[in-house]
């Protein structure tokens, strides 16, 4: 369920951009949804420029027969079974493997949440209620929110099917991805012994453990590369001069403007969306 | 065969300076797909175009550039970015400890096993103190010259680091701007009993991905030159909000 790599830079004005609708259901009980990001990873996003004349560029795909970019509508699916032999698989060939799955996130049971190893997280999403799902939607997300629970569904997305786990965050529905038991490694190999701790060593470890108890708090740790990325671009806008790309249609200048001002309003909206 | 080792280093608190081994947890093979020209089958690459020239741009001739305003950018020296990786550690550094629980399950991004490295007797000590205490180390590493907040937890004896997302890299659910709808007692009492009878035990060895399977056999059949039929999904039909309570009722006869 990963988006491509992301070539635009700046705010993202896309956060609450819908990947997907259709409904979720448990039991007797169907909510129309759509499923947009809970997550957006905080790197700076740069734009590749090109050199001699700093216009943008645009991943393309390319036929290296032709030698000619292709646009999206000559573009198909091929599954690889020798040197250059392919199968051809349609969009709606894809979604008639599970249909059931595809349009359906459906509730076969519920689970404690703290029972769930963390190893088998993955990616989380949010779900949002659609036009006459929002009583059901808030329903849902108040039981579950008190009783500490998560749904447990099948739900296929693009090429994949994933077991996924529906929880509460707030008053919002929480959709995580979760990884299938056979392809999370065993672990016994790397016990650490399976005699008991010796109980003098073990001591030690719980006092020194108790010592640094504290609270969950995340934002205490900030990815210090990116800080170090925005100061540098800070300083780059002090000293060295912008470039501009050869617009294709002419934009008009306002005249100079604050930039650092400007990087800064940038960067606080980007903390802001996320 | 425990395999290869991704990373060596330390665990370090108070006074322990505890050697392992990183192991990948997590391995997902599945389907592929290329991209291929309709017309030719030919596979198609993915390259940069000039939004000017309309040609490919080798990647001698691309350089990096932030987007400040429209079409005007702060350029980039590869060498600058460079600069700013962290320093090259072997240090697993814990910063404090935090009942397992409080880290919201969003937070997880990715998981390792953790090896004891030499002597396993300071493992087996944290990781028997870890998991009596239902506590997780807030810790920080670098690798691949990327730092990484964590979380070492343990499990069955084993210790394990997770990545853990940075706090900024979580869109709170506030910004969904969700409308609080009225829902009764009456609604609240019946799901909450609902939902308890369909409550089980967490058994993920119950699932798997039946899906690969259904799409390599859609993929051999078409390969044997077989029609697929194609179905479309049906939408649910969502439950109206004034035939919520009625659903939930039905829905608690049929379970019990």
């Amino acid at each position: 369920m990963k988006s491509l790599p992301k070539v635009a830079t700046g705010p993202d004005q896309e956060a609450l951009h819908a990947m997907w609708s259709g409904t979720i259901s448990f039991s007797l009980v169907a909510i129309p949804v759509q499923l947009v990001k809970a997550v957006e990873p905080g790197r700076v996003s740069f734009r590749m420029l090109h050199k001699k004349d700093y216009s943008p560029l645009a991943r393309k795909m390319f036929c290296p027969q032709d030698e000619t970019m292709v646009p999206p509508d000559e573009i198909v699916r091929g599954y690889e079974i020798g040197p250059e032999k392919y199968i051809l698989i349609t969009d709606e060939e894809l979604e008639s493997v599970t249909p059931e799955r595809s349009r359906t996130i459906e509730i076969s049971e519920f689970i404690d949440l703290k029972e769930v190893d963390p190893i088998f997280f993955e990616h989380p999403y949010y779900l949002v209620p659609m036009k006459g799902g929002e009583k059901a939607y808030r329903l849902l997300a108040e039981v579950i929110r008190q009783t500490g629970k998560a749904g447990l569904a099948k739900f296929v997305f693009s090429e994949r099917e994933y077991l996924v786990a529906v929880k509460s965050t707030g008053e919002a529905l929480t959709l995580i991805t979760m990884h299938y038991n056979s392809d999370v490694a065993t672990a016994d190999e790397f016990s650490s012994g399976r005699g008991e701790a010796d109980a003098h060593e073990l001591g030690r470890m719980k006092k020194s453990v108790k010592k640094m108890m504290a609270q969950f708090s995340p934002e205490k740790y900030a990815d210090r590369r990116r800080e170090k990325i925005v100061e540098l671009l800070g300083r780059k806008v002090k000293t060295s001069a912008l470039v501009e790309a050869p617009a294709a249609g002419e934009v008009d200048s306002e005249g100079p403007t604050d930039l650092v001002a400007t990087l800064q309003e940038i960067m606080q909206k980007m903390k802001q969306e996320r | 065969m425990a395999g290869r080792a991704l990373w060596k280093g330390f665990i370090q608190f108070a006074d322990e300076n505890i050697p392992v081994k990183l192991h990948v947890a997590v391995r997902e093979e599945r389907i592929q797909f290329h991209l291929l020209h309709k017309r030719d089958n030919v596979r198609l690459r993915q390259l940069m175009v000039c939004a000017l020239d309309k040609k490919p741009v080798p990647a001698e001739e691309q350089i990096k550039g932030f987007e400040l305003e429209e079409g005007r950018y702060i350029i980039i020296d590869p060498a600058e970015l460079e600069h700013l990786d962290p320093a090259e550690s072997r240090q697993i550094e814990v910063h404090e400890f935090v009942q397992s629980e409080l880290i919201d399950p969003v937070y997880f991004e990715r998981g390792y096993y953790l090896e004891p490295d030499s002597s396993a007797t300071a493992c087996t000590a944290l990781s028997g103190a870890l998991t009596e205490m239902n506590v997780s180390g807030i810790c920080t590493w670098t690798m691949r010259k990327r730092t990484y907040l964590g979380a070492l937890q343990a499990r069955d004896g084993v210790l394990r680091l997770n990545a853990l997302r940075y706090a900024d890299e979580v869109i709170p659910s506030a910004s969904l701007e969700l409308k609080k709808y009225p829902i009764s007692e009456k609604e609240l009492g019946i799901a909450a009993e609902l939902i308890n009878k369909l409550t089980g035990p967490f058994e993920p060895e119950k699932y798997s991905d039946e899906h690969q399977k259904k799409l390599q056999s859609t993929i051999d059949r078409k390969a044997r030159g077989e029609r697929i039929a194609i179905i479309r999904p049906k939408r649910q039909k969502p439950t109206e909000p004034d035939k919520l309570l009625q659903a939930l009722e039905a829905s608690l006869k049929k379970v019990a």
